[in-house]
C-alpha cells in the first residue's frame, strides 16, 4: 500500500521488526507470536472498518476468512497486511453481495490510520491506493484459486437459537440475552485464524454453549445433549477447543491493544 | 448490572465465580454495589462438576458487558405463527427434544410448567359429550414449540367455548370424532394436570389473534409437526439432515431474516471485545460521514478552480468546473451560488434564481446566496417590467425585499412599480369606458375580417398548388390543409404569425438597406425569434373568439398598454408636427424607428402570450409554472435584450412612443412617396400610394383604434398586394434596370436580392414577398426622394 497512511501503520505495527528477528535465537517462536498479534490487529482493523462501512456480519466474516486464508499461503512479510485487509473487505463485499466502494474503504482506512484527519484529496495518492487495492484483490483471488465463497457459522447459529429457545421456559429465556451474547462471541471469533480451523457448526455450537453457560441457563438433558443433536460429529472436546481458542483471543486483546 | 441474571449465573457456576468476580470487577462500582447482596446467599459449587475455570475467568472479566442491562437489545419477540408465510423464509425445525430423547416424565412436567394461557394447540377430537368435546393434543401450533404427541395429553373444550353459528342449532353437531381442531389454551390446571381449550378467538394471545380456530384439514397441520412425524418414524433423519433439506435454510437472506427475528442488530453489532464496543464508534468515522465531507471538499476544489476560470473570463471552463462540483456533491452550496452568479452574468436569470434558491434551501443563511438572489430578482423584475409584466415584477421585488429588507434597489423599484400599477389601473378604467363606446363598430369589422380570411384561403389553395415547395412555408401549408372546423381559429393564428413576421421582415429590409452585413447578423436572430413565436403559438392555443374586441378586452395585468395608448395619442400629434420639418434627418429617424419596431415586435409578442395566460390563470402563477419552459427562451432573448437595454428611463420613453412611431413611419413613407411621385413614373406612384394609403388609414384612426384596425388593414393590404404582385414585380425589375445610378439604390438592390434569396430559409408565407417588394419600393423612393 502506498501513501503515508500505510507507512505509518507499518512502522507502528512492528517497530523492532527487522533487527528483532535477526537477533533473537528463539526467532521462530517469537515470530509466530508477533505474527499472531499482527493478524489480530489487522482483523480488528477489518472488524472496525466493517462496522464503519456498515457491513453486515457475514461479509465481514468473509473478509476475515479471506485474510486468514491468504496469509495461510503466503508470508506476512511478503505483503502489507493492511492493504490485503482492505482488498479482502472489497472482495468480501462482492462475494456476499454487499458491494462496497473502494473510495469508502480507502476513506475509512485512512481515517483509521490517521484518526481525526481530513479525508483524502482526489489526487495521485488516492488513486495510487485505489490501484493497489484493486491489484491486491486480484492477487488474493489468484492465491485462493478463486475459491472465495465460504460457509459461515452464522446461519447455523441463527437456526440453533430458536430450537434451543423452545427447550427453555420463555421467561427464563427472555431474561438472559443469549442471542446477543452468542452473536457477539461468533463475531469475535474472526479475530484469529480459529475461524478457519474449526468447522462452522462447531463454532456455532460453541458460541451458543458459552453464552448459555455464562448466564447459567439450564437445558433439559435426555439421552443426548442438545449440542449432540444439533451436530452429529461434535464432541465436548471440540466445543472446549473452540471456547479455549476464543477465550485466548480475548486475552490477546488485552495484550495487543 | 442485572442482579437476577448475575445470581442465576452464580448459582450455576458456584462460589469460585463469585471470587473471580470480586477480583476482576473490583473497580466496577456497579458490581461493588451489588456484591454485598450477592454474598448473602451461599453458592454451593453444585453447578457443573467440570465447570471450566477459564470460562469462569471469562465471565468474571466480561461481567460488566454480559450482565449490563443495555446489552440485551432484543425486545421480547412475539412468537410468529409459522404457517402465516407460505414460503419458508428460514428452516422450520421439529422440536429439539424429539432428537434428544428426553424422558416422558420430564417432558410432561416441562410442558405443564411452560404451557401458558393463549398458546395455540392442535388436537384430534376423541370424544364428544353434551357439555363439550375432548381433544387428544397432537402438537403445538404457536407460542411454544414442543413435542407433545406422545404425552397422552387430553384437553376439554367446553360447549360454552364453541362459537355458535345459529341460535337454534346445537354447536356440537358440527364436530365429529377424528376432526383436527386448532384451539387456544384457555386454562391449565398444573396440579391436577388438566387443560381446557377454547375455540373463541379471544382466548388467543394478541400476537396470534389473526389465526383462525376450529376444524382444520390434514394439510393445515403445522409444518414442524409433519417433519417431526417423519423424523420420529425414521431414525436416520437427524436434526442436521432436516436442516439441510429445508428450503428456508438455503434462503440467501436467511441470516438477515433470522437476525431481525431474533432481535440482534447487525448495524451496531454486539461484541465482547472491549475495543469494539459500539459506543466507541464515532459517527464522524463512518464511511457515509467521511464521504460527505470528502465530496464537499472535492467539490469546493472544483468551485475554486471554476472561480479562477471565471475571474480570467473563461466562462465555459468555469461552468464546467461548477457542474463537475455539483456532480461530485449535489446541492453543494458554494457551487450552486457560483454557478448561479455565472448564470446571472451570462443572462440566464431564471437559471440563476433557481440555483440560488437551491443553495438557500440547504443553507438558508448563506449570505452571498441571499445577496445574489436578491439582486437577480430585482434584475429579473426590471426585465419583466420592460415586458409589461408589472404584477409579476412587483412580486419579484417583494420577494427580493423579503430576503433582504434593507436592499435599497429593490425598495426603490417596488415603490416605482406600485406607483405605475396604480396609475395604470386608473387609466385602464378610463380606457374600458371608451372601449364600450367602440364596441358597436366591432361586429362589422369582425365580419369583414372573416370575409377577407375566406378569400385569402381560397387564394392560398390556388397558390399552394402552383407554388414551389420552398416558398410555401411548412407551417402555413400545414395549417391550410387542416379541417375546416378549426379553420377560423387557425387562420387567425396564421395571420398573426404573418403579421409578426411581416413586420420583422420589414425591419429586416430596412436594416439591410443600411448595412447588409448587419442584416446577416440579424438574420439568425430573427429566425430564432420566429421559431420562438411559432412555439408560442403552439403552446397557447388561440382563443376561439375571433372578434377583434376580444383582443383588447383582456384581464388584469396589461394596464401598461393602455397607458401607452393614451400617451401615444398625444405623442402622435407631437411627432407629426416634428415630422414636417424633418426630412433631411430621415436617416436618424429611420434607425430609431426600426429599433422601436423591434421593441414593438417583442412587446407584442409578450403581450400576446400574456393575454393567453390571463385567460385561465393569474400571470404570477403562470410565470412560475412556465419558468422552466420559458427559461430557454429567456436565455436567448436576454442576449439580445441586454444589448438594447441602456437605461430604464430611456426605454420607457421609447416604448411609449414606439407604436406611434410606426404609424408615423407609414405616414412618413407616404409623405415621401408623394415626394418621389413627382419625379418618378406615374404608375409606380399610384401603386405605392395605394399601399401606403391603407396603412395610413390605420394610423389616421388614431392610437386607440390601432390594435383592431391594423390587423384588418394588413389583411386588406395583403389581399390587394396579392392581386397586384405580378404587376409590381415586373415594374420593379424594369426599374432596377433603368435606375441604377444612385449608390443608395444599388445597396438596396442587393438587400432585396439577398432577402429574396433567404426566402426559403426564413419560411415566410409567399404572399409576404409581395409586401417585401412593396416595402422595397418605398425604400427606394425614400432613398431617391431627398436627392431630387
Amino acid at each position: 500500500m502506498e501513501g503515508p497512511s500505510s507507512r505509518s501503520s507499518h512502522t507502528q505495527d512492528r517497530p523492532p521488526c527487522p533487527p528483532g528477528r535477526r537477533a533473537s535465537c528463539d526467532g521462530a517462536e517469537s515470530d509466530h507470536a508477533r505474527d499472531t498479534k499482527t493478524h489480530f490487529r489487522v482483523c480488528r482493523f477489518i472488524m472496525e472498518t466493517g462496522v464503519k462501512l456498515e457491513m453486515r456480519s457475514v461479509p465481514v466474516a468473509t473478509a476475515c476468512v479471506l485474510y486468514h486464508h491468504f496469509f495461510e499461503r503466503v508470508s506476512i512479510r511478503s505483503y502489507e497486511p493492511y492493504l490485503v485487509a482492505m482488498s479482502c473487505l472489497y472482495l468480501a463485499g462482492k462475494v456476499e453481495e454487499q458491494h462496497l466502494r473502494t473510495r469508502d474503504i480507502i476513506n475509512v482506512s485512512h481515517r483509521y490510520f490517521n484518526s481525526g484527519s481530513a479525508p483524502l484529496e482526489c489526487d495521485k495518492e488516492f488513486w495510487d491506493v485505489r490501484d493497489s487495492v484493486v491489484q491486491c484483490e486480484l492477487l488474493i483471488l489468484r492465491q485462493l484459486n478463486f475459491q472465495v465463497s465460504f460457509e459461515h457459522p452464522h446461519k447455523y447459529l441463527l437456526h440453533y437459537l430458536p430450537s434451543v429457545k423452545s427447550l427453555v421456559n420463555r421467561h427464563a429465556w427472555s431474561r438472559a440475552p443469549v442471542a446477543e451474547t452468542s452473536w457477539a462471541l461468533l463475531r469475535d471469533c474472526y479475530h484469529g485464524a480459529m475461524c478457519i480451523r474449526h468447522t462452522p457448526q462447531h463454532i456455532a455450537i460453541a458460541t451458543l454453549y458459552l453464552a448459555l453457560n455464562s448466564y447459567g441457563v439450564e437445558l433439559p438433558v435426555g439421552e443426548k445433549e442438545w449440542w449432540q443433536v444439533l451436530c452429529e460429529d461434535v464432541t465436548k472436546a471440540d466445543i472446549d477447543a473452540v471456547i479455549s481458542d476464543l477465550l485466548q483471543l480475548y486475552d490477546m486483546e488485552a495484550k495487543c491493544i | 448490572m442485572d442482579r437476577n441474571l448475575l445470581r442465576q449465573s452464580l448459582t450455576f457456576h458456584g462460589e469460585s465465580l463469585l471470587n473471580k468476580l470480586k477480583c476482576e470487577q473490583a473497580e466496577n462500582p456497579d458490581f461493588q454495589a451489588a456484591v454485598s447482596e450477592l454474598c448473602k446467599t451461599t453458592y454451593e459449587s453444585s453447578g457443573e462438576p467440570q465447570s471450566n475455570p477459564l470460562v469462569e475467568q471469562f465471565i468474571a472479566r466480561k461481567a460488566d458487558i454480559l450482565f449490563c442491562p443495555e446489552w440485551k437489545t432484543a425486545a421480547l419477540q412475539d412468537e410468529e405463527h409459522e404457517d402465516e408465510e407460505a414460503a419458508e423464509p428460514c428452516a422450520i425445525m421439529p422440536p429439539l427434544e424429539l432428537f434428544m430423547e428426553v424422558s416422558f416424565d420430564e417432558r410432561r412436567a416441562m410442558l405443564y410448567r411452560d404451557l401458558e394461557k393463549g398458546d395455540l394447540v392442535v388436537g384430534r377430537i376423541n370424544n364428544i359429550r353434551e357439555y363439550g368435546f375432548f381433544l387428544t393434543l397432537l402438537c403445538m401450533a404457536g407460542g411454544l414449540k414442543r413435542d407433545i404427541e406422545d404425552l397422552e395429553l387430553s384437553a376439554l373444550c367446553h360447549i360454552r367455548e364453541i362459537p355458535s353459528t345459529g341460535s337454534h342449532d346445537d354447536p356440537l353437531s358440527y364436530y365429529q370424532i377424528g376432526d383436527f381442531i386448532r384451539a387456544g389454551v384457555k386454562d391449565i390446571d398444573r396440579y391436577q394436570e388438566k387443560i381446557t381449550v377454547s375455540l373463541q378467538q379471544a382466548s388467543l394471545s394478541p400476537s396470534l389473534e389473526q389465526i383462525k380456530l376450529g376444524v382444520i384439514t390434514r394439510e393445515e397441520l403445522p409444518i414442524h409437526y409433519s417433519r417431526s412425524v417423519r423424523a420420529a418414524s425414521d431414525s436416520s433423519m437427524t436434526y442436521e439432515c432436516i436442516l439441510m433439506g429445508c428450503h428456508g435454510y438455503h434462503n440467501p437472506s436467511v441470516v438477515d431474516y433470522l437476525l431481525e427475528k431474533v432481535g440482534v442488530s447487525d448495524i451496531h453489532p454486539p461484541s465482547m471485545m472491549r475495543g469494539l464496543q459500539s459506543k466507541l464508534f464515532i459517527e464522524d468515522d463512518f464511511a457515509s460521514a467521511i464521504r460527505k465531507k470528502q465530496s464537499a471538499s472535492w467539490a469546493l476544489k472544483c468551485v475554486r478552480a471554476g472561480v479562477d476560470h471565471f475571474k480570467h473570463g473563461r466562462h465555459v471552463e468555469a461552468m464546467n468546473e461548477y457542474n463537475k462540483a455539483l456532480e461530485i456533491d449535489t446541492n453543494n452550496v458554494e457551487a450552486l451560488v457560483a454557478r448561479g452568479a455565472l448564470y446571472a452574468n451570462k443572462g440566464g436569470i431564471m437559471k440563476a434564481v433557481s440555483d440560488f434558491e437551491l443553495a438557500l434551501e440547504s443553507c438558508p443563511d448563506h449570505r452571498n446566496a441571499k445577496k445574489y438572489l436578491c439582486q437577480t430578482l430585482v434584475e429579473r423584475g426590471k426585465q419583466l417590467e420592460e415586458q409589461e409584466k408589472l404584477v409579476t415584477a412587483e412580486g419579484l421585488y417583494r420577494r427580493a425585499l423579503s430576503l433582504d429588507d434593507s436592499n435599497p434597489e429593490a425598495q426603490e423599484a417596488l415603490n416605482k412599480i406600485t406607483e405605475t400599477i396604480q396609475k395604470s389601473i386608473r387609466l385602464r378604467e378610463e380606457a374600458l369606458a371608451k372601449e364600450q363606446e367602440k364596441a358597436k363598430s366591432v361586429p362589422t369589422s369582425a365580419e369583414k375580417l372573416r370575409k377577407i380570411l375566406k378569400e385569402e384561403k381560397r387564394m392560398k389553395k390556388k397558390r399552394k398548388r402552383s407554388a414551389s415547395s420552398a416558398s410555401s412555408s411548412s407551417s402555413a401549408s400545414g395549417n391550410s390543409s387542416l379541417s375546416s372546423s378549426s379553420s377560423r381559429r387557425r387562420s387567425k393564428k396564421k395571420k398573426k404569425k404573418r403579421r409578426r413576421s411581416e413586420r420583422e421582415s420589414k425591419r429586416h429590409r430596412r436594416v439591410s438597406s443600411r448595412d447588409s452585413r448587419r442584416s446577416e447578423e440579424g438574420k439568425s436572430e430573427k429566425e430564432r425569434k420566429e421559431r420562438e413565436e411559432e412555439e408560442e403559438l403552439e403552446w397557447y392555443p388561440a382563443p376561439p373568439n375571433t372578434s377583434a374586441t376580444f383582443l383588447n378586452q383582456k384581464g388584469g395585468p396589461d394596464f401598461g398598454e393602455k397607458v401607452e395608448e393614451r400617451m401615444k395619442e398625444k405623442d402622435v400629434e407631437r411627432r407629426i408636427s416634428q415630422l414636417y420639418s424633418l426630412s433631411a434627418a430621415s436617416e436618424d429617424e429611420e434607425s430609431d424607428s426600426s429599433r422601436r419596431e423591434k421593441k414593438k415586435g417583442e412587446r407584442e409578442e409578450s403581450r400576446g402570450r400574456r393575454r393567453k395566460n390571463t385567460l385561465s390563470r393569474s400571470p404570477e402563477k403562470e410565470e412560475r409554472r412556465d419558468k422552466s419552459k420559458e427559461r430557454g427562451k429567456e436565455d436567448n432573448r436576454r442576449n439580445s435584450d441586454s444589448k438594447r437595454r441602456s437605461s430604464l428611463d430611456e426605454n420607457r420613453k421609447r416604448k411609449v412612443s414606439c407604436s406611434s412611431a410606426e404609424s408615423e413611419y407609414s405616414r412618413k413613407s407616404n409623405f415621401k412617396s408623394e415626394y418621389s411621385g413627382n419625379s418618378g413614373s406615374a404608375s409606380k406612384h399610384s401603386g405605392s400610394r395605394r399601399g401606403s394609403d391603407s396603412s395610413q388609414r390605420g394610423s389616421f384612426n388614431g392610437g386607440r383604434y390601432e390594435n383592431k384596425g391594423r390587423e384588418e388593414v394588413w389583411e386588406v393590404e395583403e389581399v390587394k398586394t396579392e392581386k397586384e404582385s405580378r404587376k409590381w414585380r415586373a415594374e420593379e425589375e424594369s426599374r432596377s434596370g433603368s435606375r441604377s445610378e444612385g449608390g443608395n439604390n444599388k445597396r438596396l438592390e442587393r438587400g432585396v436580392t439577398s432577402a429574396s434569396a433567404e426566402r426559403p430559409k426564413k419560411e415566410l408565407p409567399a404572399n409576404l414577398l409581395d409586401i417585401f417588394n412593396k416595402i422595397a419600393k418605398f425604400e427606394k423612393e425614400k432613398g431617391g426622394g431627398p436627392k431630387k
